[in-house]
């Protein structure tokens, strides 16, 4: 996979991981900030699924769908960031076997 | 899904589940899993039925993908159901199970190759996924 392709799978990984960030918080604040949060998660999601399905378009699945093991990178950076957690000794073996994973698929 | 955890990290047990077998909270879950792997399918069968496409949204002419929607939006509705009674790290689990199913499916439905640096690969993601999700479980609730 060349680097444009897989930049496409990145922000789908990271929309998809703002969209459910999203919709969660839109489900616990009050009237206000409920619809512009439910209109970031849709808009986000939508991303997700045109790009997801512009990449099916020319990929097989099999071949794709691995790159959806990125989205816990995603999410355990966004933790770190934001939320100040530690990434743990435990996390990192957790990235490491996914990138390697991800690799071995790109190359087949 | 963190809707049935309360901010003190409890989890919050709804009343009974209905009566009959499918309205099980493992029922539906396996249900989840099958309509999100099904959905996955669907959009792959959508997506290559026109061609030309970069952004996806030429795909919206096709019935697969409408399909894939349909499939993903009930998928959601069970899997939000069966959470309601089965606790957080075991569904977690289960739901791994789509990374199995889908090249499972792409290569019994879709006729898709699967080969050895492939296979080698789609394990070490699932073992991946399955190394972080505990620690993922407790970060999800937060974020």
């Amino acid at each position: 996979m060349t680097a444009i392709p897989f930049l496409f799978v990145l922000v789908a990984e990271i929309c998809s991981v703002v969209g459910q960030v999203f919709f969660k918080h839109a489900m616990g604040s009050g009237k206000g900030n409920m619809a512009w949060k439910l209109t970031a998660g849709i808009v986000a999601m939508a991303v997700n699924f045109f790009l997801w399905t512009g990449l099916l378009s020319k990929y097989d699945l099999s071949f794709l769908y691995p790159f959806d093991g990125l989205n816990r990178i995603v999410m355990m950076f966004a933790a770190s960031i934001f939320l100040k957690e530690k990434m743990t000794l435990h996390l990192w073996v957790g990235v490491a076997l996914i990138c390697a994973g991800v690799l071995l698929v790109s190359r087949s | 899904m963190p809707a049935v955890v309360e901010p003190g990290g409890e989890v919050k047990w709804d009343a009974k589940p209905r009566k009959g077998w499918f309205f099980n909270a493992y029922t539906q879950l396996l249900l989840s899993i099958l309509l999100s792997t099904a959905a996955q399918l669907c959009l792959k069968k959508g997506s290559t039925a026109i061609p030309e496409i970069w952004l996806g949204i030429e795909g919206l002419r096709s019935g697969w993908v409408w399909l894939g929607i349909l499939a993903m939006v009930t998928s959601l509705f069970s899997w939000l159901y069966g959470l309601r009674f089965i606790p957080l790290n075991v569904a977690f689990n289960l739901a791994g199970l789509v990374q199995v199913l889908v090249p499972l499916g792409c290569w019994l439905l879709l006729g898709e190759r699967i080969g050895p640096t492939r296979a080698c690969g789609i394990v070490l993601v699932l073992a991946g996924v399955y190394t972080v999700a505990r620690p993922l479980m407790r970060v999800e609730e937060k974020l």
